[in-house]
């Protein structure tokens, strides 16, 4: 099995920008955005999220995977779950409202009449869903693609967690390539004896029972070997002082910056919707209109 | 036989916390291509069991980092991105069910297999749980929706992995504890 990492260098905005930086920006941008229902703000993080996209100079093909499964995320969420099913509103959207088809709706072709509650209250909600959830997903959708796995121990140890909590960060994606190498060496020789994983034949108490194959050898292997690297790292007294990093990163004018911009985001945020009520869902009188 | 300390995090566990983290993120990648219809963002794989096995085999807190980072990575490499809701509940998992890792001192005997089951039961629950709780604040779902759509098809499946693999893990386990002399 082949195991890589997305990220590459693309000489990018994004490529400059410290880590550390980039991770309190987004979690200050996810707080901040989830605080409102109000479309006039969550335009604002759109675009916000839309220019900050653009910064790691992505392209479609590289993205594809992630943004299929933020399709398949919205999809339910809204479409299904907020549009047609009429649940997934939360106690945002007050109840009632005016309906969008208040006699319903005929098909063409088949002639069925259709009577369909959506509101349109609940069909702004679902625009404003859109956009909250997916400028989320633009500012987190990129950390594979734009940021090297080398840095996150060293990053995480900057952000303040503890030296033992970001070495095992570290160490985990280093083992990501042998442990992917083990588990295809595995299955190889599982396969020389017969195993079939992709075996169609049983129910799911079958297919499950029949992954302890695979999954035991390979667990069972890897605990036995973590015993030398443990050992190895107790004689160089892992944990004894301080530790350093290999990977080193400095923050430049514009990090600082940026973290200004995100504590402003988050500042102004929370005055916004504690102080001055600003935050709650709120139809636009154009968009009654366009329906009424 | 030394009483094994709950929340101790030496280099041996330093070093479990990154195998079961790595282990999480290979073999859910391996399984990561199964997501459950309806369900948003949650995928059936059996790597579930990993963060569990970790939590009652080594203690909470690698419980935790082997779902919390385990979860992380192995989005990183589906290329789905960060969603810091889901790894921690992912975290969770392992950590509620490491929660019962001092008292198990003998992985094969009957009483500790069913201990673990009771904690795996426990653990999804918590985890899930709160992962799926925190859509109503991100996505603004209601109550209905977080049962149906995210917490069910997310505690089930898990649920059943848990049941079925764990106590073929600590079986396994066993063999090892016993021939290497371990605790």
């Amino acid at each position: 099995m082949l195991v890589s990492w997305h990220f590459r260098y693309r000489n990018s905005i994004m490529d400059r920008i410290d880590p550390r930086a980039r991770w309190i920006f987004s979690f200050a941008f996810l707080i901040s955005a989830t605080l409102f229902w109000n479309a006039r703000f969550l335009i604002f993080f759109f675009l916000t999220a839309i220019v900050w996209y653009t910064f790691g100079r992505t392209t479609w093909k590289e993205t594809r995977r992630g943004w299929m499964l933020i399709s398949f995320m919205l999809f339910t969420m809204i479409v299904l779950n907020t549009i047609i099913t009429g649940g997934g509103a939360g106690g945002v959207v007050p109840p009632g409202g005016i309906k969008l088809w208040p006699d319903g709706f005929t098909l063409p072709l088949v002639n069925w009449h259709i009577r369909f509650g959506l509101t349109i209250e609940r069909l702004w909600f679902a625009i404003c869903q859109l956009l909250r959830l997916g400028s989320i997903s633009m500012i987190f959708v990129l950390f594979p693609y734009t940021m090297d796995s080398r840095a996150y121990g060293a990053t995480f140890k900057g952000l303040g967690l503890p030296d033992r909590l970001a070495y095992a960060m570290e160490l985990a994606f280093r083992y990501i390539p042998t442990l992917a190498r083990d588990l295809s060496v595995t299955l190889d020789a599982q396969k020389a004896r017969g195993y079939e994983l992709e075996k169609v034949k049983g129910g799911l108490f079958s297919k499950i029972v029949r992954i302890a194959p695979l999954l035991v050898p390979v667990t069972m292997n890897a605990i036995v070997a973590s015993e030398d690297v443990a050992n190895a790292m107790d004689l160089r007294c892992f944990g004894q002082a301080k530790r350093t990093w290999l990977y080193k990163l400095t923050y430049h004018w514009w990090d600082y910056l940026l973290i200004a911009f995100s504590i402003l985001i988050l500042v102004g945020s929370l005055v916004a919707v504690y102080g001055f009520k600003l935050g709650g869902f709120w139809v636009p009188g154009f968009f009654y209109q366009l329906f009424v | 036989m030394k009483k094994k300390s709950l929340w101790k995090f030496g280099t041996r566990e330093v070093v479990y916390a990154a195998i079961g983290a790595a282990l999480y993120a290979v073999l859910g990648y391996a399984t990561n291509m199964l997501p459950i219809l309806g369900s948003g963002n949650v995928s059936f794989r059996p790597a579930v069991v990993i963060p569990m096995f970790f939590g009652i085999a080594f203690g909470p807190i690698v419980g935790f980092i082997s779902g919390f980072v385990g979860n992380i990575l192995s989005d990183l490499l589906s290329g789905w991105g960060f969603w810091f809701w889901w790894d921690l509940g992912n975290g969770l998992m392992g950590l509620v069910t490491g929660l019962i890792s001092a008292s198990i001192i003998d992985f094969k005997a009957t009483k500790s297999i069913l201990l673990a089951e009771i904690f795996v039961v426990l653990g999804v629950f918590v985890g899930m749980g709160v992962a799926s709780l925190s859509e109503m604040w991100v996505s603004g779902a209601d109550m209905n929706t977080v049962i149906f759509a995210n917490f069910l098809p997310a505690f089930i499946p898990n649920v059943i992995n848990g049941l079925i693999l764990v106590p073929i893990l600590m079986v396994a386990y066993s063999a090892i504890v016993s021939r290497s002399g371990r605790n």
